[in-house]
């Protein structure tokens, strides 16, 4: 069997929508030497290219999410119990102890899944958001996965000597900025 | 702002300090939310250099096909036409014309360069089965659905999934659709 050309990274993640049929989800595969954002909308994938040479920064910033959900979904978990256990009425204990149960997969699910994030990818023409990291957890396991890959292609820093880089980068003059060619844009003839 | 410098993603402040390439999250020195940032070589990068086409200084000498003034470097290796400096496209290896590349990029030659496609196994399968939950429209979808899966047969389908199960999800179902149509057509006929 041939071996595949992309590894599935994280899950889709719904970005926008609530419709069954058409909503815009987005997730993210391993390539050879990228790593490949796929946003499907509809019936139309949209495709953007991180080369693991360009990638200059990964940011995670830890949100409330998870804690928003729990408390909502949990909530209204005890809620539903709670009137379960408080009426005498079968057809009713049945009726909020499934509505009890739709409540807790979320809540469950949630406490599985960990704490939430939002990150952000840095290249030298770009930050673009990542939204299927939106999980602690799942985009540790991300970094873990790439970060000998851009070291591979790019060396490693120290944290030590990143504060002194960046000093240096302040302090040097500013160079004329570059004529870029992406290799998703085919550029047109110059004049 | 700097646009040099990693912004905290919530209060946007510049960060220079000591949180980047720490093993766990670390507040941001602005607004103390959690970061974790991790930041590679190709941050401190500098710029590459923009090319310049040479002139043409010789009679006879050959010149670029897009610009005659300017000296060829290599042909493009995709239609063969002579190229300056400014008009050498490299993408994976290979050196192209802008024209090449474009045509490679719309008519999806050069795989890397695509950045969307249409999931017509997606739509197949959606055309077989929504229109289930109301039987009648099948009469129309089930041959849509055929037309669909052999017009589009051969176009690859999504760039990370390789298989055509949906067609063939879908032709099966569209079949059986129109096999009950038959049936019950038979059925009316015959009385």
């Amino acid at each position: 069997m041939a071996e595949k050309e992309y590894l599935k990274l994280t899950p889709p993640r719904r970005t926008a929508g609530f419709a069954i049929v058409s909503v815009t989800r987005s997730n993210l595969w391993l390539g050879k030497d990228h790593l490949l954002g796929i946003e499907t909308e509809g019936y139309t994938e949209k495709y953007k290219r991180f080369y693991f040479r360009d990638i200059q920064a990964i940011t995670l910033l830890r949100t409330n999410r998870a804690f928003v959900l729990g408390v909502v979904t949990g909530g209204m978990t005890a809620l539903f119990a709670l009137l379960v256990l408080a009426i005498d009425d079968v057809v009713g204990k049945w009726v909020f102890g499934i509505l009890g149960g739709i409540c807790a997969i979320p809540f469950l699910g949630n406490l599985i899944y960990g704490p939430t994030c939002k990150c952000e990818l840095r290249t030298a023409v770009q930050t673009e958001n990542v939204p299927s990291m939106s999980r602690v957890r799942r985009a540790r396991k991300v970094l873990n996965r790439i970060r000998p890959l851009i070291a591979e292609a790019q060396g490693q820093l120290t944290a030590e000597e990143i504060p002194s880089r960046f000093r240096e980068m302040i302090a040097a003059p500013a160079t004329e900025p570059p004529i870029m060619q992406p290799p998703g844009s085919a550029p047109g003839v110059p004049p | 702002m700097s646009t040099a410098l990693i912004h905290c993603p919530k209060c946007k402040a510049a960060l220079i300090g000591e949180v980047f390439n720490r093993d766990d999250f670390a507040p941001c020195p602005s607004c103390a939310a959690p970061l974790l940032i991790e930041v590679y070589p190709a941050m401190f990068r500098p710029p590459s250099k923009a090319r310049t086409g040479e002139a043409v200084m010789m009679e006879g000498e050959a010149s670029c096909f897009y610009h005659p003034q300017k000296k060829a470097v290599l042909p493009c290796e995709g239609c063969g036409r002579f190229l300056c400096a400014l008009c050498d496209c490299e993408h994976q290896g290979q050196h192209l014309c802008p024209a090449c590349l474009e045509s490679g990029r719309t008519k999806g030659k050069i795989k890397s360069l695509e950045n969307a496609r249409t999931r017509y196994d997606n739509i197949a399968l959606a055309l077989a089965l929504f229109p289930i939950l109301i039987f009648y429209f099948t009469i129309i979808t089930a041959p849509m659905v055929l037309y669909v899966v052999i017009r589009y047969w051969k176009t690859p389908p999504g760039l990370t999934q390789g298989s055509r199960w949906r067609f063939v999800v879908a032709i099966i179902v569209a079949l059986l659709q129109m096999g009950g149509w038959v049936a019950v057509i038979i059925a009316l006929a015959t009385g």
